[in-house]
């Protein structure tokens, strides 16, 4: 449900921010921030990229290290932010 | 992007010239001279409704977009010869005025909005330590949780307003594991807070009729409802109110810009030297050509992110464009007025030398220039 999301992000932390990195060493699990692959304007680029390619709006308080330390819970965040991410979780629970 | 002025907006920079130049220009010498804050002022200013620009009227405010305030406070900067008094306007309004009305509370915004709007609280931005400048999240200052609420110690510096302040939001840690993402929460204290009190107050080179000293905060206890946008929130808090502050003050020196260069003009018209205007030298009008295209630029840049501010997701590039671009033309446009003044340039009569102490402190504030170039750098993928 939330796949396109980490394709899309991975796709952009490796274009912006680690050029000629091998793709396969960016998992989702690795840590972003306390990794520091992203520090805060990186991770102010993220968020508008976010934003404006899935069309969802964080708030000031949900960018923290909790939800973006890796690709997996950016995708967990955005899922709680698109309603057809909702939806595919309830009919397959 | 159409940046001709309405009739509204020219209409707004009209009053605002006028009510600068009757109102806060007379007497700015010697509140300079003896650092003299001005709550009299600070009140007339409030009349006509410069502490509540963009606030929603419901809360006391005029309601007017990011590019109009900035035309607004550009007439301030080019009215009103008391710099110190403008930048303490531009200090309350764009990092404690804003970030209340953009984060707070229904609660909060009725709390305070009013009172900060009519001239009644003064606003204070809490953030800079005696350890942490450029480097501002590496905050010493904690917040604990305190039962229902949190515990504040520590200790802030250069805070512009601090010795008067009515109202202040101090930035603290609340989870150091966390830090910059996350860790840094914003509080809202007032005066009278036990605990809470303004340390030393500090002599400067200019903005002289502008307070700034020191906070302390020995174990402040605040309330949960004194949390501004969210335990965790403050960086993003700070980042926006700092979008703000380097486009809207910045926008102030634009004004100071177009005053000095038509002071400057208008000496070297008369000024004259071996027979002839000090103008009709190239050493002297190529000067003041160049004062001229900063100006133009600055303005641009200036009207460009507040624009922005609007209209995008994000202005913090364009923000610190206009920052550093303004900042440092300001710096150049008030040394090469004082230098076609000559030796009169000098003295305090012709203002100019004050304009340019004024103007020192920009490249400083609201971050450094290098740390502007850092962050133009880091947005390039550097």
């Amino acid at each position: 449900m939330s796949d396109d999301v980490k394709t899309a992000v991975k796709e952009f932390i490796l274009s912006e921010f680690l050029p000629g990195e091998d793709p396969a060493e960016l998992t989702d699990s690795t840590p972003l921030i306390s990794g520091g692959i992203l520090d805060s304007i990186a991770t102010l680029k993220v968020v508008l990229f976010i934003e404006e390619q899935f069309n969802v709006t964080f708030e000031a308080h949900e960018v923290d290290r909790e939800n973006f330390d890796s690709i997996e819970n950016i995708a967990r965040l955005v899922g709680t932010k698109r309603p057809q991410d909702h939806d595919q979780a309830r009919s397959s629970a | 992007m159409d940046f001709a002025l309405s009739e509204e907006q020219k209409l707004l920079r009209a009053n605002v010239v006028r009510f600068a130049r009757e109102a806060l220009s007379p007497g700015a010498a010697e509140r300079d001279r003896d650092q003299a804050f001005s709550r009299e002022l600070w009140k007339k200013c409030a009349e006509i409704g410069i502490q509540g620009l963009p606030v929603p009227e419901e809360h006391g405010g005029s309601g007017f977009d990011p590019l109009s305030c900035a035309i607004a406070l550009e007439a301030l900067g080019y009215g009103c010869k008391d710099g110190g008094l403008v930048f303490s306007l531009c200090a309350h309004l764009l990092s404690c005025v804003v970030p209340l009305w953009k984060h707070g509370s229904e609660a909060q915004k009725k709390r305070y909005l009013r009172g900060l709007c009519d001239g009644t609280l003064v606003g204070v931005h809490a953030m800079t330590e005696p350890g942490s400048g450029s480097d501002a999240f590496a905050l010493r200052t904690r917040a604990e949780p305190d039962g229902e609420g949190f515990r504040i110690n520590g200790t802030k510096t250069f805070i512009s307003n601090g010795p008067v302040a009515d109202l202040v939001i101090v930035f603290a840690m609340t989870d150091p594991q966390k830090g910059y993402h996350g860790g840094v929460t914003a509080f809202l204290v007032e005066r009278g807070t036990p605990g809470f009190s303004a340390g030393a107050k500090f002599e400067k080179m200019g903005l002289r009729s502008s307070p700034i000293g020191e906070l302390v905060f020995d174990g402040v206890r605040v309330p949960r409802e004194a949390v501004l946008g969210g335990v965790g929130a403050g960086s993003a808090i700070f980042t926006d109110s700092m979008d703000w502050e380097r486009v809207c003050l910045f926008a102030s020196h634009v004004g100071a810009m177009e005053r000095l260069l038509e002071t400057a003009v208008a000496y070297a018209r008369t000024r004259t030297q071996f027979g002839q205007a000090i103008g009709k030298f190239q050493a002297v009008s190529h000067r003041l050509a160049d004062m001229k295209v900063q100006l133009e630029a600055a303005r641009l840049l200036v009207y460009r992110a507040a624009w922005r501010l609007e209209h995008a997701r994000n202005a913090s590039l364009d923000a610190s464009i206009a920052k550093l671009f303004v900042s440092e033309s300001l710096v150049q446009s008030a040394l090469g007025a004082v230098q076609v003044h000559g030796g009169y340039g000098f003295m305090t009569e012709y203002e100019v030398e004050r304009a340019l102490r004024d103007a020192v402190g920009s490249t400083l504030y609201s971050g450094t220039s290098e740390m502007q170039r850092n962050i133009i750098a880091r947005w390039l993928g550097l």
